[in-house]
């Protein structure tokens, strides 16, 4: 691995603090217990609710296009640069290529990152970059590239969900062709529970198998995370992404859940781009 | 399909997997290392994937890093659950010492269906480590010292039975297939890849471009989810069958 010699890293063998807290050491069923009572989330959610969306286009003004979107305390904000040569491309590309790089913020998680990509980072860039090339139109720009950007500015889960969609209101931002709004939504199950848009605690609940009890054998319970992208109009799923361990029953429903809170994202992204298209339309009309 | 296990002499454990034009070499190591603060009580397992040019003229250059990533994230993120594969088996001294697991999967040959080929051999290797026995493990002061059994073959089998299996479905037209050959995955719309242990899904990703209709992804998922276990079933078998390495004398 190469390493960053120009950043000063912080000393290798420290630890976060937070084990030493009280919660770490509750047990896990409390920790569950507390995150979901009654079937109302701490926060005052309903399991399968989506916690408020704000978004907001063109806040880059160096960008072609940008947009700054908030999922509650997930902050990102995303932009997408014109289309460009491919550097270092020797053969002709008959589809555009989208480069996408998807970036915590140093202080956006719990843990310190790092200035350089870090395998999760990159996962996420990859994720990203497949969920967001069946959206656009690359045969529009041959042997060209579009570079979108990520930041995510602060991380209370669901973080990659929220950059998809922030990146596909940047890219229709930007003017680049694209066949149809995208909107992602992350979904967290862990056992019989099925929690929408899950906070960071909920998403490393999530992310822990659970011994059943009632068994001598070693069983686990269902848990894991999935991601689901869709392009609404045209009822297809551009990126879906699950782990954890789930059966095939279970996934049915999920996606079915999923698919339904996709399409009510979409008229909100509408009336973002709406928004911006106006008021864009009486600044010209000023002038 | 052709099946070799333990092939190479340095590692802990090894496969090389044939799957048509498909070949691919993993290799196991083994190491001591200290375990994660936030797991103290499990071991840790890592991928490496090596895309080197020979496989493809494709992978010159930088060119395959990107799958490499891919498949190695996509290993990564299946063998996490714990049902999939226990971790804790491999603690040696809760928050002190651990095994770690270095994967290494070489592809000599890329004929299409990289990660049902991969994610077979990962098994097949893994399936074929054996860890060296610990001894004793004792505290001095605050050193932690070990005896590890210096007899070859004084050693532990991994439990690998529940590891998850890859299958790539890919959407041509309007059929679904499984194990797409390199022109195969040319053509098809879209694909997605289930990594399935006992009958449960640990990872699903889509691994070209490409989207579908929310019935058809189930569909696949339905499909890829029968033709892994079938696929587990077989190779378990066949890995049972292997005879295991007896201690035999010098001049025998």
């Amino acid at each position: 691995m190469p390493t960053d010699h120009r950043r000063i890293i912080g000393p290798e063998n420290t630890v976060p603090y937070r084990l030493y807290t009280k919660l770490n050491s509750c047990s896990f069923s409390e920790k569950f217990n507390q995150a979901v009572k009654n079937g109302i989330r701490p926060d005052g959610r309903k399991l399968n609710e989506h916690r408020k969306i704000f978004m907001k286009c063109g806040v880059v003004s160096q960008a072609k296009g940008s947009a700054y979107i908030e999922v509650d305390k997930t902050k990102v904000i995303v932009s997408v640069y014109d289309p460009r040569e491919i550097p270092k491309k020797t053969d002709y590309s008959l589809k555009g290529e989208l480069y996408c790089e998807f970036k915590y913020a140093p202080f956006s998680c719990p843990k310190r990152k790092l200035h350089q990509q870090d395998a999760e980072e990159k996962q996420n860039s990859a994720i990203l970059k497949r969920a967001l090339e069946s959206v656009v139109c690359r045969h529009e720009f041959p042997n060209f590239q579009v570079d979108v950007y990520v930041m995510v500015l602060e991380n209370d889960g669901s973080a990659l969900s929220t950059a998809i969609m922030g990146a596909g209101l940047a890219l229709a931002h930007a003017g680049i062709p694209m066949y149809d709004i995208i909107t992602a939504t992350t979904l967290g199950i862990q056992g019989d529970v099925k929690l929408l848009d899950p906070t960071l605690m909920e998403e490393s609940l999530c992310n822990v198998a659970v011994p059943n009890s009632t068994n001598n054998e070693k069983e686990y319970s269902n848990h894991g995370i999935l991601i689901l992208s869709m392009l609404s109009t045209h009822q297809q799923v551009s990126k879906f992404y699950q782990t954890g361990n789930l059966d095939l029953k279970d996934l049915n429903e999920s996606i079915d859940i999923l698919a339904t809170a996709t399409k009510d994202i979409v008229p909100l992204i509408k009336k973002c781009l709406v928004k911006s298209v106006t008021k864009n339309v009486k600044e010209n009309a000023e002038d | 399909m052709e099946l070799e296990t333990d092939i190479v002499a340095h590692a802990f454990g090894s496969a090389r997997l044939r799957l048509a034009n498909t070949d691919v070499l993993v290799a196991v190591k083994i190491e001591v290392e200290v375990p994660f603060p936030e797991q103290p009580d499990e071991g840790k397992i890592e991928f490496f994937v090596d895309c080197s040019a020979n496989a493809t003229p494709d992978f010159e250059g930088r060119g395959g890093e990107e799958l490499a990533m891919e498949i190695a994230n996509s290993l990564a993120g299946a063998y996490k659950s714990t049902q999939a594969f226990d971790l804790s088996s491999l603690c040696i001294m809760k928050g002190r010492k651990c095994w770690k697991l270095l994967v290494d999967i070489l592809i000599l040959e890329c004929g299409g269906n990289l990660y049902d080929a991969v994610s077979i051999a990962v098994k097949a290797a893994l399936w074929n480590t054996r860890i060296p026995k610990v001894l004793s493990v004792h505290l001095d002061g605050n050193k932690v010292e070990m005896d590890v059994s210096d007899n070859v073959h004084d050693c532990e089998k991994l439990d690998v039975a529940r590891a998850p299996i890859m299958v790539t479905i890919s959407k041509i037209g309007d059929h679904c297939v499984v194990d797409p050959s390199s022109a195969e995955e040319q053509c098809s719309t879209a694909s997605v890849v289930v990594a399935v242990s006992q009958k449960r899904f640990t990872t699903i990703l889509q691994s070209s471009s490409g989207a579908l209709h929310p019935t058809t992804l189930m569909d696949c998922l339905k499909m890829g989810c029968e033709v892994a276990t079938q696929l587990d079933m077989a190779l378990l078998q066949i890995l049972m069958k292997t005879p295991s390495q007896k201690d035999i004398g010098f001049l025998l």
